[in-house]
């Protein structure tokens, strides 16, 4: 059961010496009880409130950081099962299978698609996170060989999946300083694996087929000096993983069952369906999600619906109002009035700098809504109009008084020149439409 | 060590169902009469009542000027023919139920309502699938278009669609003169959905005769808050919410015409629109939509696999 701030509270040292970086011990204790800080920031507490606090401010889920480097990544430290509780903290990692039965040119193909695929959406880079070298061969040169294959072209987070220890040891001689991440732990290994994860200091994934005998063997792999642990319901179904998922989370998230209290990891291309697998992974707690290739189309659809289920449902992504320049405006270019919803925002300016005219945007604040949704709401008006040509200082930036609006605000058009004293001119719904409107509409 | 762990179900609410469709002995001519929603679990939990498995819907219509040209140009002629698309549609495509859409009455100034009773008849004529049909989108034409449906259906126990807060009265009237059902849209809100139904209700549309549509936004345009917003919806009903516990349809109809798929690289836009499709519509049915609709025919052999796998071999009465 999670402490509330105030019994936190009357377990900590009360110097307020700020040495965890809070303010005050009071603070701190919020923090905690938030699940936002680590108790182990304080470094005065006594043996006894570190062990109940320890335990109860630690996460439902572990938090496990896979690979080295600018591209790695931290999975798990989650708290709820529904996104609209509050919000899912670390998006799943995706990494793309590679076997050592293949050529090294074939290994390499597929990780420098993962290294330099991206995909802009709403100003950020969505990429592929790494590459998951199997063993097939049963032999651990080929093994090694295509671990090396991979090191020689990218800094990217690894899976190593091979089933024998001696396998294991001989990829992680190559890469294991990289943190890679170790799969997998089953009921015949786990005291070679767990040994391999305590000497290189990497992650380690369990596996087994029910849930029982997966908490069995998380506890053992805890005791045996695992760092840290994913875990691997070993799913063949869809209906199968969705199931186990399911209740791993739950019983995870309400500490019933604190021993599968680990992130999730998921084998889609075992299943024979892979995009479906991978939507469900991503909607339903998987934490490392392995595939084959993709192609660009299943990549950007991934990566889309990931950005959108890991999006924080409290706070739309947003930008700061006021006023953006796309290219070098000067004094007589025009001006393109829209909302400060990031998604809004970067489509729209998409287009502008397509056009290959310089023009100013002002963007106002529309709680992060889109021109739409805004209008619709009343978030988007008149007056919030002519303020921000007013706060912004606009008017000291252009010579003119034409505002675009967005086609969409159509019907606010009388209102804004009212309200402004600027002439209106209605842009087209379609961002996509600015170029043609602007060579129609504005060279007049 | 811990005993048999097992999925935490705390619900005890459940999801009403609603027939679409009727057969010759019922009535009608469709092929089958589909139930769908009903149960009292989380979808594809398993559990002792889950419900029944989501069906797939395949969208058309009768002015193909205003579709995605990627659908247009996959399909060729056939779309200049509703009658014709329809056909087709249900013997290649293979879905559990056709939704047809009266694009035609969305140009300025429409009024050839004779027309879309003939419209909607030939659809029938020419399919057997159980047929959900979408009207018009202008209050000034609602009531004629949506009487013109209902008529050209009567006996056919179809699914009219959309009703919406400022307008639900002429679908309502239609569904209730000739034995339909009617979907209610709301804009991706928990207590606006609840709302609608309330008013729908009022106006005398049974609770079995409705099915709620949360609007679904297209992949990377909202589709984040309609996901929520549907599993918020079956939870509310499974919590004992009535006027939440009717099946949902998702469909998202803007997919085909955002930038991502609409810009694509020629040689890709057909798979691109697939894929938004599919991952759009498995997470849906995931979400909790008893009804999933595509419009790229492609769609919908992935996508049954999906549902096929989800729903497992243990998944409960079908
Ligand atoms: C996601 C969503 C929401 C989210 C909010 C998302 C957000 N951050 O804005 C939530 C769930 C919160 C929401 C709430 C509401 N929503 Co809403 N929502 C949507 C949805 C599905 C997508 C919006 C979106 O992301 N669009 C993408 C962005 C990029 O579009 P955009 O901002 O319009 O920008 C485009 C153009 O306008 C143009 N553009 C932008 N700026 C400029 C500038 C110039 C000069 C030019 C030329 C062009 C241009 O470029 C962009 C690309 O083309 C739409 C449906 C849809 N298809 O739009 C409904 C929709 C907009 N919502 C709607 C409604 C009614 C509402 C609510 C009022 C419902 C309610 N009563 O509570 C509330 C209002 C919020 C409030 N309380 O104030 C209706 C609006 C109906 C109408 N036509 O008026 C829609 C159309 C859904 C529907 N059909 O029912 N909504
Ligand atoms: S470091 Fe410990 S004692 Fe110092 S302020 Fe923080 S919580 Fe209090």
């Amino acid at each position: 059961m999670a402490l509330k701030a105030l019994d936190i509270y009357k377990l900590l040292p009360k110097k307020n010496c700020k040495e965890c970086g809070e303010p005050t011990c009071l603070t701190f204790a919020m923090k905690l009880a938030a699940g936002k800080a680590d108790i182990e920031k304080c470094p005065y507490l006594d043996e006894e409130a570190s062990r109940i606090l320890g335990a109860s401010t630690k996460p439902p889920i572990q938090r496990v950081k896979i690979g080295v480097g600018e591209r790695s990544f931290a999975v798990g430290d989650e708290f709820v099962q529904f996104r609209h509780e509050k919000t899912f903290n670390h998006q799943p990692g995706i990494l793309v299978a590679v076997s050592d039965l293949w050529p090294d040119d074939r290994i390499q193909d597929v990780v420098r698609e993962v290294r330099d695929g991206v995909l802009v959406r709403i100003g950020t880079d969505l990429r592929l996170d790494g590459i998951a070298i199997r063993c097939e061969s049963g032999s651990a040169e080929e093994f090694s060989r295509a671990v090396a294959a991979v090191e020689a072209k990218a800094d990217l987070p690894e899976v190593l999946m091979a089933a024998d220890p001696g396998v294991m040891e001989a990829g992680l001689s190559v890469c294991g300083a990289f943190r890679p991440l170790i799969y997998a732990a089953t009921d015949e290994n786990y005291q070679g694996m767990c040994a391999l994860a305590g000497k290189f200091g990497c992650p380690l994934t369990i596996r087994a087929e029910s849930l029982e005998s997966l908490a069995k063997l998380s506890a053992l792999a805890a005791k045996e000096g695992a760092p840290a642990l994913l875990i691997d319901p070993s799913a063949t179904t869809l209906s199968d993983y969705i199931k186990k998922a399911t209740a791993i989370r739950q019983n995870a998230v309400s500490k019933t069952v604190p021993d599968l209290g680990y992130p999730i990891f998921f084998d889609t291309t075992v299943t024979g369906m892979q995009d479906a697998a991978l939507a469900l992974g991503v909607d339903k707690y998987a934490s490392v999600l392995v595939c084959d290739r993709l192609s660009i189309p299943s990549r950007n659809a991934l990566l889309t619906l990931r950005q959108n289920i890991y999006t924080d449902p409290q706070k739309p992504i947003q930008m700061n109002p006021g006023i953006y320049r796309v290219g070098e405006p000067v004094r007589d270019s025009p001006v393109f009035l829209s909302v400060n919803f990031s998604l809004t925002y970067f489509t729209l300016q998409g287009y502008l700098e397509a056009s290959g005219v310089p023009c100013y945007m002002l963007v106002v604040d529309t709680e992060g809504y889109s021109v739409l949704t805004a209008v619709a709401g009343g978030k988007l008006n008149e007056t919030l109009v002519a303020e921000s040509i007013k706060k912004t200082g606009l008017e000291s930036e252009v010579d003119h008084r034409t505002l675009i609006i967005p086609g969409y605000a159509a019907p606010l058009s009388g209102k804004i020149e009212d309200e402004s004293g600027w002439k209106v001119l209605v842009g087209p719904r379609d961002a996509a439409g600015v170029a043609e409107f602007l060579e129609k509409e504005w060279k007049k | 060590m811990p005993m048999k762990v097992d999925i935490i179900s705390e619900w005890t609410g459940e999801i009403g169902e609603v027939t679409i469709g009727a057969t010759k002995k019922e009535g009608g001519s469709r092929c089958a009469a589909i139930v769908i929603g009903g149960g009292s679990g989380f979808p594809f939990l398993g559990g002792s009542a889950p419900g029944r498995k989501p069906l797939i819907a395949f969208e058309f219509c009768d002015d193909p000027k205003l579709w995605s040209p990627i659908v247009t140009e996959f399909e060729g002629d056939v779309v200049n023919d509703a009658g014709a698309w329809a056909a087709r549609a249900e013997e290649r495509h293979r879905p559990d139920l056709l939704r047809f859409y009266l694009t035609s009455t969305r140009r300025r100034g429409f009024q050839e309502f004779s027309q879309v009773g003939r419209s909607v008849e030939e659809v029938l004529e020419r399919s057997t699938l159980p047929l959900i049909v979408e009207g018009s989108i202008d209050p000034a034409i609602d009531s004629e278009t949506f009487l013109r449906c209902g008529e050209a259906g009567e006996g056919e126990r179809l699914l009219l669609g959309t009703a919406e807060e400022g307008r639900y009265r002429s679908v309502a009237a239609a569904a209730m003169a000739y034995g339909h059902s009617v979907i209610a849209q709301s804009p991706i809100d928990v207590n606006l959905a609840k709302q609608l139904n309330i008013l729908l209700r009022e106006t005398g549309v049974p609770h079995d005769r409705i099915v709620i549509d949360p609007y679904t936004g297209a992949l990377g345009y909202g589709f984040e808050y309609s996901y929520s917003a549907m599993e918020r919806i079956r939870y509310a009903a499974l919590k004992g919410d009535e006027d939440l516990a009717m099946p949902m349809i998702s469909s998202a109809i803007d997919s085909l015409n955002i930038k991502e798929v609409r810009e694509a690289d020629p040689g890709q836009r057909g798979e691109m629109a697939v894929k938004w499709e599919l991952y759009t519509a498995v997470s849906s049915a995931i979400a909790g939509a008893s009804v999933v609709c595509v419009r790229h025919p492609d769609t919908i052999v992935p996508l049954r696999s999906a549902i096929d796998s989800l729903w497992g071999k243990t998944g409960g009465g079908d």
